[in-house]
């Protein structure tokens, strides 16, 4: 390898120009915004300190849509997990078509969220969906469920998330759980271990780490998830039900045009999801020292 | 020692997630092909009894999706040729050059993966208006590169340092230029990371709404997630031209992705795909 400090930063310039302006000024520039008054497309702006931050504390719509994100990002999550887990694990096994289904699997992850969504709209449509007519036939429900009216909106925006992302939970968990080595399980059967025990005291403590990963990644993601929400129920309507942070930070900046208040919005997702990840880190830590 | 019904149960578990993953695909292909009449027959049929084209020939003579569907296209493709350009040039430079400060840079490279597009959307906004290039296919290109970059970056880092010096030195021993050993010896060897980058670049660039739906206004230039989204806002949803819709839209992903999909698994490996 050789110094050659000057031909180093040339190849890393187209990198760092894109990077520098397009994320990073606009980063510090979101948080100096959030301290104006400023229209989305006027040069109108005031300064008005953390009067936003201030507003926001009492604005119970920002509650509303700070426990949405909470409900939201919780249910996909542990529904994730509970779909992803045992899908890696059938398909750790050995059995044919195994592979095929493998590539199946990752069908919903690959398609566009779009899709995902007028998929699931149709399915779940009241009056002409699927999913009401074999509830329907199946004597489940008499009157057909209403999954896109207010009750039931938040409920199929889980389904359609956790059917969109729990590839991600598949393809992750797989990857490490194909690196454990054989011989660990074997010892576990000499000593009479069953399928549970097995996963117990083998699999689970070998997989830790990736959990955790798969933990802190899907939880940030889903928090911050703009699209899959906003196409569920766009910007009227039954929208309030599911209204979350991102969703919010985007009606604040392009519906009422109030720029500097989305800015501040965005900012204070970055510091939950700052603060979250530090709190995260620290007990997985402590657990860590227990063990 | 197999206990009896494992073999059954695994049949079961695979079945049902068949089902889970590829139902409701077939479903979208199946309501794309039948006449409006089955579509709201009821009870719905699994199969069209008498399949149909119409929705396609509705999809693609009432709206604008052909438009639609080549913007997406052009943006996705051209974003995959500037990310892979972009981030193999700071991926050699990151790993062939040694100078002060290199790790840290690519440190701070991969911190700004971090920020979700939706938390700098507003500033994003207003500099784009500001360079007069809102309202443009650049802007889109530019966004997606910006944000593809970091996992590019640091993925192509790790195929260019697992290969060996030596390799490349020979070749310039042998009369290439640095520009020859490169072309011939390193982009060669690199070429499933290359690959890994180029999936995860065109599924970020093709699927992304947020962006589209506040950069670009103008009709002709809309890609095919906002563009089919607005088809909801007609009196009547027309269900089966919006499924026709879906199965446009998921036959090149689906195609581009079955034709690499094994390279996926090694990029995947390497640090993960956001979304």
């Amino acid at each position: 390898m050789r110094k050659n400090a000057v031909a180093g930063w040339l190849l890393l310039a187209p990198s760092l120009l894109l990077l520098g302006g397009l994320v990073v000024f606009p980063v510090l520039y979101n948080a100096w915004l959030s301290l104006f008054d400023k229209h989305a497309f006027l040069p109108v702006q005031r300064f008005v300190g953390l009067g936003h931050y201030v507003y926001f504390a009492h604005d119970e719509e920002f509650w509303n849509s700070f426990g949405h994100g909470l409900v939201y990002a919780g249910a996909t999550l542990v529904l994730q997990l509970a779909v992803g887990i045992p899908a890696a694990l059938l398909l750790n096994e050995g059995f044919r078509g195994r592979n095929l289904l493998r590539g199946v699997v990752l069908f919903p992850y690959v398609i566009p969220t779009i899709v995902a969504v007028i998929l699931w709209k149709w399915l779940l449509n009241d009056s002409y969906g699927l999913v009401n007519h074999l509830l329907v036939a199946a004597g489940v429900t008499r009157a057909p469920v209403a999954w896109l009216g207010k009750d039931w909106i938040m409920a199929s925006l889980v389904i359609t998330s956790v059917w969109q992302f729990f590839p991600f939970v598949v393809v992750t968990y797989l990857a490490r759980l194909q690196t454990i080595p054989p011989e660990l399980y074997e010892a576990a059967t000499v000593d009479g271990a069953g399928a549970w025990r097995r996963f117990r005291h083998v699999t689970l403590p070998q997989t830790r780490s990736v959990l955790f990963v798969i933990v802190l990644l899907r939880s940030i993601w889903m928090f911050t998830k703009f699209d899959t929400v906003w196409l569920m129920a766009g910007d009227g309507g039954v929208s309030r039900y599911i209204r979350t942070l991102p969703v919010y930070a985007y009606a604040r900046s392009f519906t009422y045009l109030q720029a500097g208040m989305g800015a501040a919005l965005a900012v204070i997702m970055f510091v939950m999801l700052i603060v979250a990840t530090a709190v995260y880190f620290r007990v997985f830590e402590r657990q860590e020292a227990l063990s | 020692m197999r206990r009896p019904g494992r073999a059954g149960l695994l049949y079961v578990g695979g079945l049902v997630l068949l089902v889970v993953g590829a139902f409701p695909l077939f479903w979208m292909l199946s309501t794309s092909l039948k006449p409006s009449a089955e579509i709201f027959a009821t009870p719905p049929r699994l199969v069209p009894a008498h399949p149909t084209l119409e929705n396609f020939d509705r999809l693609f003579a009432d709206t604008a999706f052909a438009t639609f569907f080549r913007n997406s296209a052009l943006v996705s493709l051209a974003t995959v040729a500037l990310t892979l350009t972009v981030s193999a040039l700071g991926a050699y430079g990151l790993t062939r050059f040694s100078f002060a400060g290199r790790d840290k840079v690519a440190g701070l490279i991969l911190v700004t993966y971090m920020f979700a597009p939706v938390m700098i959307i507003i500033p994003f906004y207003i500099l784009v208006k500001q360079l007069g290039i809102v309202n443009t296919r650049l802007a889109l290109v530019l966004s997606y590169t910006t944000f593809c970059l970091p996992f590019c970056l640091w993925l192509l880092r790790a195929f260019f340092e697992s290969i060996p010096l030596e390799l490349e030195e020979a070749a310039l021993v042998d009369g290439a230029g640095r520009g020859g050993a490169v072309w011939h010896v390193v982009l060669p060897l690199a070429l499933p990371g290359l690959i890994a980058a180029a999936i995860f670049t065109f599924i970020l660039a093709y699927n992304d709404f947020l962006f589209a739906l506040v950069l670009i206004t103008s009709e002709e230039l809309k890609t095919l997630p906002v563009g089919v989204n607005d088809l909801f806002n007609a009196t009547i949803v027309d269900w089966g031209m919006i499924m026709a819709a879906g199965v446009m839209i998921t036959v090149p992903a689906v195609l581009f992705f079955a034709a690499v999909q094994r390279y996926l698994v090694q990029g995947w490996g390497a640090g993960g795909v956001k979304g």
